[in-house]
């Protein structure tokens, strides 16, 4: 199997962008797939905190962290690296991935790689998009709609939307559920994986008692994500197999 | 029972566990699981309320002190008749949802008695569902049961139907409540009816004198004294101002709904046994 770059990035913050990361990893890790995490959000490191076990904080602007990124991508036992790029840093770090011939390599198919590119609601968010097209052209690109902590979203002109989406057929919407204000609470303060707050698990291994209701939230809530992660062929867009032409 | 200040369970204090007169059997007694009875109709006016109020009384008097739940933020017609142990809810909000689901399913000996008013119907069951309920109490040794009252219309049948479908692993007790009239020929016909045909708990509330229904909506009537206490000609003043026969038929009721009761929390107890995987040493 081919090494996986799977960047999850915004160009601006607050909008759940390490929250999705952290859906990635739960789906990762239900379907059985092993992945380790970089997060770029350095010296402080959100992911870190809830995946500390498979995630390494990096500065992603100087080369010595990305070398720890990409040169260890053929030799790493496990084939599939997650990267949270910290706000502000998506075009950035996708040109100096660019200068570093990651691209090239990804072209000549030795590595695969797909982008999640979180979105906010404002029309802000379409001109980042058609910042960063240029470099999601012909890999798997993502466009995440984050609805986690936000009622009212996307009154996009669809017009104005086509337009931007012309040329990118390639682009897959992806749409990630509201979950409740109280159990998104419950789970940050916890600092656990999604799945271990469902399970009862503290990060230590711990059996803990949070309340069913919210558990329940949380568990309905990864479904849908799941389902949605499914819809879209995440993993098979990933692997390049054929399910994702179709 | 206390709540960890670490734990973002939700629960309710709950009272002392009464004290027993009756000597404890304890090796069959660990294995009893504690009642959560749900009850609920899809119409209002269907003598819910009334019959939630029996259930709690029939913990009561079986040495099971309940703790009531009403979910009728607004009327709190259960507050009003067991005002010293019943938590009113406001399903509308998540903690309220905590306060409720947390505390019903965990281990603890109180029976439980919710009062799904028909303003909550649909958030009542889709909170239960997603958050796993009948399971999760049942991991606890709490034993949830559905007893659903349905009117006379095709459409309250038809929800039971669907309600047991959703919960394959609950136990729902068919209540139909006599006082509400003879069922419709089109009801008789429809497909959620006929899907009852071979039900196995199902039970029947029989008719009572409109007056003594009346009088045992009256907040000051405690039923459990009504069944405790022998009856007396030359105690007309207590009870509603129920007259000796009132209070004959009304104890004479009680009793009937009682043993109903007992036959079908007896049956869902077994019937959830009989769901449990026995392992065989």
């Amino acid at each position: 199997m081919k090494p996986v770059v799977l960047m999850v990035g915004a160009d601006k913050g607050g909008v759940g962008k390490t929250t999705v990361t952290r859906t990635v990893l739960d789906y990762l890790a239900a379907k059985n797939v092993l992945a380790r995490a970089f997060d770029a959000e350095h010296p402080r490191g959100t992911l870190q905190r809830f995946h500390p076990d498979m995630t390494e904080v990096v500065d992603i602007t100087t080369a010595a962290d990305q070398m720890k990124m990409i040169d260890t991508l053929a030799t790493s036992e496990i084939k599939v690296s997650v990267i949270d790029i910290s706000a502000g840093l998506l075009a950035e770090t996708l040109k100096a991935f660019t200068e570093v011939g990651f691209f090239d390599l990804v072209h000549e198919g030795e590595f695969n790689f797909g982008l999640m590119h979180v979105v906010g609601s404002s029309v802000a968010s379409l001109d980042e998009i058609a910042e960063v097209l240029p470099y999601a052209k012909g890999k798997h690109y993502f466009i995440v709609k984050n609805f986690i902590n936000d009622t009212s979203f996307f009154e996009w002109n669809p017009t104005v939307y086509r337009n931007y989406f012309r040329g990118t057929t390639d682009a897959v919407e992806v749409t990630i559920p509201k979950l409740n204000e109280m159990a998104y609470e419950q789970v940050e303060i916890a600092g656990v994986p999604f799945s271990d707050f469902v399970g009862n698990r503290q990060t230590n291994g711990q059996a803990v008692n949070n309340s069913l209701v919210l558990r329940g939230y949380v568990r309905t809530w990864m479904r849908n994500i799941t389902d949605e992660y499914d819809r879209v062929g995440l993993l098979d867009r990933l692997y390049d197999r054929t399910a994702a032409a179709a | 029972m206390t709540v960890s200040d670490f734990s973002t369970v939700s629960t309710i204090e709950l009272p002392p566990p009464p004290e027993r007169t009756e000597p404890i059997d304890s090796a069959n007694d660990a294995a009893r699981p504690s009642f959560a009875a749900i009850v609920a109709s899809l119409h209002g006016r269907t003598g819910k309320t009334l019959f939630a109020r029996v259930l709690a009384d029939y913990f009561l008097l079986s040495g099971n002190r309940p703790l009531v739940f009403d979910t009728d933020f607004t009327e709190q017609t259960l507050r009003a008749a067991f005002p010293f142990d019943t938590v009113v809810l406001d399903l509308s909000e998540t903690r309220d949802q905590m306060r409720l689901f947390d505390t019903v399913a965990a281990r603890s000996p109180e029976a439980r008695v919710v009062d799904v008013s028909h303003y909550v119907f649909r958030k009542f069951f889709k909170v239960m569902q997603d958050c796993d309920f009948v399971s999760e109490a049942r991991e606890r040794g709490v034993e949830p049961v559905i007893f659903y009252i349905a009117n006379r219309n095709a459409d309250a049948y038809e929800e039971g139907r669907q309600l047991r479908e959703r919960f394959p692993d609950c136990a729902l007790v068919l209540v139909e409540n006599v006082f509400l009239g003879p069922l419709k020929e089109q009801t008789l016909r429809s497909a959620g009816y006929r899907a009852f045909d071979s039900h196995e708990l199902c039970m029947m509330l029989p008719l009572l004198d409109p007056a003594v229904a009346a009088a045992i909506e009256e907040a000051e009537v405690s039923l459990s004294e009504v069944i405790s206490k022998p009856l007396s000609r030359n105690d007309d003043s207590a009870f509603g101002g129920l007259s000796f026969d009132q209070r004959a038929e009304m104890r004479s009721w009680l009793m009937k709904v009682f043993r109903e009761v007992h036959r079908v929390t007896r049956a869902a107890e077994q019937r959830a046994l009989s769901l449990v995987p026995i392992i065989d040493y």
